[in-house]
This record gives structure tokens, sequence and C-alpha cells, in this order.
């Protein structure tokens, strides 16, 4: 008696859909989530750390506001110069958050877009420039002290 | 940087008629002013100091009275009073009122009672008891909205601006001397403001740059030949790499050469539009930093990248080190990542004027553009026995007909053949712009960069001569220059504007501003220019039937 009302209680607990096994949907649901948000999906489980650690999530939430999606040929350039998860913490949060003071949910324009391409294209050389010279980041102008 | 302005202004308009006191002076007159030229009480010094604060509240408040007063006859006391010139100055605000025209039946100067010229100040209290009620109803009759000074506000001159109007004085008493060749008055001035310097704050405002001016001062009467070597050629005592080293921590601290950079990439980029083979002259390359945002520009263009080549002059590295070939290697590299074609040159050349066309290598398919970031004012010092270097190095410019030439230069007069001008403007240029670099929190970058701009300083103040070769000149003047020697303006587009706008919202600091000026932007600190950016292109050969300038054919490969 008492094993059967334990095995009903189990069959009632156990959910009927398992979000970790559509992961195609998953990806759905995380594509529209923002970036701090998607940092903390990416601590839930080691499924949901590799998904966020997928470059094409980045790329969505860079390019989510634009108006016009940009031309084909900014991928290679952007994965080239380190990836878009890089160009979001980078450039792309930075640049949003000084830019536009009050509302973060506006469209940004292709200069917008320009500028942060090259502001991480100089990133890119400076690391690369590495120990030489100087160490130092000319985009730290545009971080606050406290980051990412 | 409100004391050195009032100073200024009483500085300038007493510049040629003060004589210097060599006699015998009172016990009581203050000495280190009358070491300026001025007499003063010592007892009467902060109540003197008050009133100056009162009138440049005044001047800065009421510029329409300032030029009533310019203009009208009223008599102008000897300023080497200044107890009684700054009170008759007053009292001069007082009572010429700008006077709105649909009041006519007010007077439109009103005489003012007469002010005692030698003021006897015997404690402050009385002096602001019989000014204020006097001065408010002066102001209820006329209806003039510029003093309104309350005079429970004036707030007592602390012994800090004090001795910073002191300095800024003792400077310019300082540089005159030195223009009139009394060197043993300009060393002991220099020890005055040594000494000076010890009760004013030097870790900012006008106390860190009268330091680096007494400085720049001092090398010059002291030491003039080995001034030479600090403030002298690139690569004197200075090596090749310190130089760079502190160029690219200035470019990390303030926003001056990211503007010229991404103005010029933008420049460029428009200049290029359409064409296969383009080759980029770079007069100073330093670390290569202008040109990863081009050639990332280049490799996202529509249409696809061209083939670039890119040709960096530079001064030579000692012991060895190609740096040049170095930073060569990096462009390639992130060239390569991005797909551009790309081919690097280097020139090692010690001074601009020693570098010829046929070291560059121009073939005549390609688009040529030439980029020079504070290189061009380098030439303009000339050698009677030579053709000036700037005519010569213009003329093989021409000669490439680049499609571009991006000129970015500092906005300031520093080539002016009179000391005392020459200084005068460089210590106003160089406060504006080291009030600028005050909003930068980076270090080490902010401390390189004021060495940076203390090299500057100095080879200004210090150098004379080939020596000298921060030969600064405005916009206007290198656009007549340009103009004659046979270039014609492009017009920066709207889209260097806008590029130029919102990269300096990235930057914390406000107070950054950024003009257009009949299509050359510059970039400026509190609406004071500092630097500025221009385009130009070779003007048709009006003797040439066809219009062209002849095209520079090199097929020299041999060094």
């Amino acid at each position: 008696m008492q094993q059967m009302k334990v095995e009903d209680k189990e069959k009632e607990k156990k959910p009927k859909f398992q979000m970790n096994d559509h992961i195609d949907i998953l990806i759905e649901v995380l594509k529209r989530l923002d970036g701090p948000s998607l940092g903390v999906a990416a601590c839930v489980c080691r499924l949901w750390c590799t998904l966020t650690r997928s470059d094409s999530l980045w790329e969505h939430l860079c390019f989510r506001h634009v108006s016009s999606p940009p031309p084909s040929s900014v991928r290679p350039v952007v994965v080239a110069l380190g990836g878009y998860k890089r160009l979001y913490m980078v450039c792309v949060r930075p640049v949003l958050s000084r830019l536009r003071n009050s509302n973060s949910e506006l469209v940004w324009t292709r200069d917008e877009v320009q500028l942060s391409l090259s502001l991480f294209c100089v990133d890119y050389y400076e690391r690369r420039l590495g120990g030489g010279a100087t160490s130092a980041s000319s985009l730290m102008f545009l971080c606050n002290p406290v980051n990412v | 940087m409100s004391p050195y302005d009032s100073a200024t202004s009483a500085g300038s308009s007493s510049g040629s008629s003060y004589a210097s006191s060599s006699t015998t002076k009172p016990a009581d007159i203050d000495g280190l002013l009358a070491g300026a030229g001025y007499k003063v009480r010592s007892s009467d010094l902060r109540h003197v100091a008050q009133r100056l604060e009162r009138l440049e509240t005044a001047m800065v408040n009421s510029p329409v009275e300032l030029s009533q007063l310019a203009s009208s006859d009223t008599v102008h006391y000897n300023p080497s009073d200044i107890a009684s010139w700054v009170d008759s100055l007053l009292s001069e605000f007082n009572h010429t009122p700008s006077l709105p025209s649909d009041l006519p039946d007010l007077p439109d100067i009103v005489v003012g009672p007469g002010i005692n010229p030698t003021v006897k100040i015997e404690g402050d209290a009385t002096w602001m008891d019989h000014d204020a009620p006097h001065q408010q109803q002066q102001q209820q009759q006329q209806n003039v909205q510029s003093l309104t000074i309350p005079p429970n506000q004036l707030t007592v001159v602390a012994m800090e601006e004090d001795s910073g109007i002191r300095l800024v004085h003792l400077l310019m008493t300082c540089a005159e001397s030195m223009q009139r060749g009394e060197f043993s008055l300009a060393g002991s001035l220099i020890e005055d403001m040594q000494s000076l310097l010890r009760r004013v704050n030097t870790t900012c405002g006008i106390g860190k740059v009268a330091g680096y001016f007494i400085d720049a001062l001092s090398r010059r009467i002291f030491t003039p030949q080995a001034s030479g070597l600090f403030g002298g050629s690139v690569s004197g005592s200075a090596s090749a790499y310190e130089n760079e080293l502190l160029y690219h921590h200035f470019y990390e601290a303030c926003p001056y050469l990211k503007f010229a950079h991404f103005t010029a990439n933008q420049a460029i980029l428009e200049a290029f539009d359409g064409h296969d083979c383009v080759h980029v002259i770079d007069f100073n390359l330093m670390h290569g930093l202008q040109w990863p945002a081009l050639i990332q520009a280049l490799a996202l263009r529509p249409g696809g990248p061209p083939l670039l080549r890119l040709t960096g002059i530079g001064p030579p590295s000692p012991d060895g080190r190609d740096s040049l070939r170095e930073i060569g290697l990096r462009l390639a590299e992130l060239a390569r990542s991005v797909n551009v074609r790309f081919a690097f040159r280097g020139v090692e050349a010690q001074r601009l004027e020693d570098v010829k066309p046929w070291m560059l290598q121009v073939n005549s398919k390609e688009a040529v553009a030439v980029n020079s970031i504070l290189q061009l004012h380098r030439l303009l010092g000339s050698d009677p026995n030579r053709s000036p270097p700037i005519e010569i190095v213009l003329g093989w410019i021409r000669q490439l007909n680049p499609k571009i030439m991006t000129v970015i230069e500092h906005e300031a007069n520093h080539n002016q053949p009179g000391f005392m001008d020459r200084f005068t403007e460089s210590l106003y240029y160089y406060s504006t712009m080291f009030d600028s670099l005050e909003a930068c929190t980076l270090q080490p970058e902010k401390a390189l960069a004021e060495i940076y701009i203390q090299r500057e300083i100095c080879n200004v103040v210090s150098c004379e001569g080939s020596a000298r070769f921060e030969r600064h000149e405005p916009l206007a003047k290198w656009k007549s220059r340009l103009g004659q020697a046979g270039f014609r303006p492009l017009h920066l587009g709207s889209n260097a504007f806008k590029q130029a706008s919102m990269l300096l919202t990235l930057f914390s600091a406000e107070g950054y501003c950024v003009e257009e000026n009949e299509g050359c932007l510059t970039l400026g600190w509190h609406s004071r220019p500092l630097i500025s950016a221009s385009a130009w292109q070779a003007a048709p050969d009006a003797n040439s039937p066809l219009g062209i300038v002849n095209h520079h054919h090199n097929n020299h490969n041999a060094l």
C-alpha cells in the first residue's frame, strides 16, 4: 500500500515537459534575453552554460536593436577580432549605455555600429601589441572601474 | 582658471606702461609685486585681491559694459597703483550701465561720486559697509542686472588664489624681462616663483601649469645649450621608444589623438571609395594605432576591401630593433585576420624633410592618401641658407597628386617671432589643455600624458632656432599656406562630424566640444579649440593645359 502511494506521488511530481529536452526552444528563449540575464543563465546548469557560450546568441544580442541587419561580411570580421561575446562586453554594452542615458531599448544607428566595430578593432590590435611598449587599453575610457 | 583670467586682464593692460621700480622702495610696499611693477601696500593686499575678484566677476557678467568701457572717454588710471586702478574700474562698472532702448528717460551715464584715488583701507568691515548700500542704491535706480553681488557673499580670497595670481604675474614679468635680455632679473624672478610654488597646490590647476612653465623658463636661462637635448630632435637624448610610450599614453588619456585618427580615417575612407589599389603614407607611424580602424572599415566596405599599402615613416630606432617593421607585422596580422590584402613598408628618417619621394615607391595606378598628424609644423623652422623645408615637402606631396591629404595640427599660435607673444599664447593654450586633462582618472596614463605635454611646453618656451620644432600655427595660417602651395580644401563630411561627436559622448568628461568650421573640424575644451583637422587635395595645375598635375614616376629601388 505504501509503495503504491509513493509511486503515485512520484508520477504526479514528474513534470510533463522538460525544457532541457527541447534545445531549440531553449535557444529561442535565450535569444530574447538581455546581456545580464544571459550571464545569469550561464550559471544555471552545464547545458545552459554551453549554450550561452555560443557566439550566435551574442551576435543576436549585439544587433538586435539595429534597424537593418548588418551585412554578412561583418561576421567573419567580428569573429576574427575576438567574437561577439567580447564585442558585446567590451564595446556594445558600454557604448549603448553611454550613448543612451535613459532608455536602453532604442534602436541604434548604423553609425554607432560602425564606431563600436572600430573601437573593437583597436582593442584587438592593442591586445596583440601586448607586452611591448604598453598594456593599456584605449577602451578603458568606455568602462567604469567596476566592470564585467 | 579664474585667478589666471583676472590676472591676464590686469597684466596685459599694464604691459607696456609699468616701469620696474629699481629705486629704493618704502618698507611697506609688497616686495614681490613691486618686482612685477605694481605698488601695493602689504597691508592692502587682501583687500586689493578682493576687489580684483569683484572686478573680474563684473567683467564676466557684463561683457557689453566692457566694450563701452573701452570706447568711452574715461581716464585710465596708472595700473601700477593697483588699489586705485581697480577702484576706478569698479566704479566705472557701477556707473556705466547698458540700458535697454525702450527706457529713454533714464540717463545714459550717471556721473558717479568721485572715489578717493588713494584708498586707505583700515578694516574690511568699514570698506564693505561703505560700498554696499551705495552700490545697491545705484542698481535699483538704473535697473542694471550686472553687479548683483551682495556684500556678505564676497569671499575672502584665500592665500592660494593670491599666490596663483602672483605666479602668473611673475611668469609674465619674467618672460618679458627675458625678451628684453635682462637675464639677472629673470633669474631672480625664477627663484621667487619657485619659492612661491611651495605655497601653492601644484597637483592641479594653475600651480601645476605654472610649475611646468617655470621649469621651461629656467631651462631657457640656465641651460640654453642643454635645453636642446631635452626638447631637441626627437631622438637626441629622448629615445624613440620613450616618445612612442608617451605618445601612446597621451592617446589614452585624452581624446585629441583619437579624434584625429577617427576623423582622418573617415576622410580617407570616403576618398578611397571605388578604388581597388590604395596607398596610405603615414608621416609618423608610432605604434600604428590609427590603422586598425581603417583596415576594419575597408574590410567591411560594400564591394569588398581594396589592396591596401601602408608606408610608415618614423625615426630610426637605436640598438638595432626595427620597430617600424614590428608594427608593420602586427598590422599585417590584423589585416590578414580580416581578409584585407595588405603590404607594409617602413621608411626610417630622422626628420620629415629627409624623406624623398622615391623612398615611398608610389605607383601611378593607386590612390594615395597622405596622413600628417602633428607633423607639418615641425618643418616650419627655416634656415636662411636653404629653402624652407615645408615648401620642399609640400612640393613633393603635391607632385604625388594624392587623392587626399589629411592634416591635423594644434590650434595654437606658437610660432610668432616675439618670445613674449609665444609665451603668453602657450600659457593660455596649455592651461586649457591641462584643464581638460583633469577629467582623466586613468593612471599612469595621465601622468605620462602630462610629461608628453610638458615636453612640448619645454620646446616652445626654452628652445630656439633649429632645436625648436614645436612651431604650432593656427588653422587659418595653414589654410593660406596650403592654398599657396597648390592645394585646395576638401570638406570633411557630416559623417566625420557625427562620428567625432559620438566619440566625445563616450568620454565621461563634459566640456569637450567639436566644431565645424568651413569643412574643417576642431576639437576643443570649453569653446577653446585645441586641435584642428582638415583635408586637402592637389589643386589643378594652372600652367598645364589639361589642368593635370604631373605624376611623379619613380623607379628607384636602391636606398
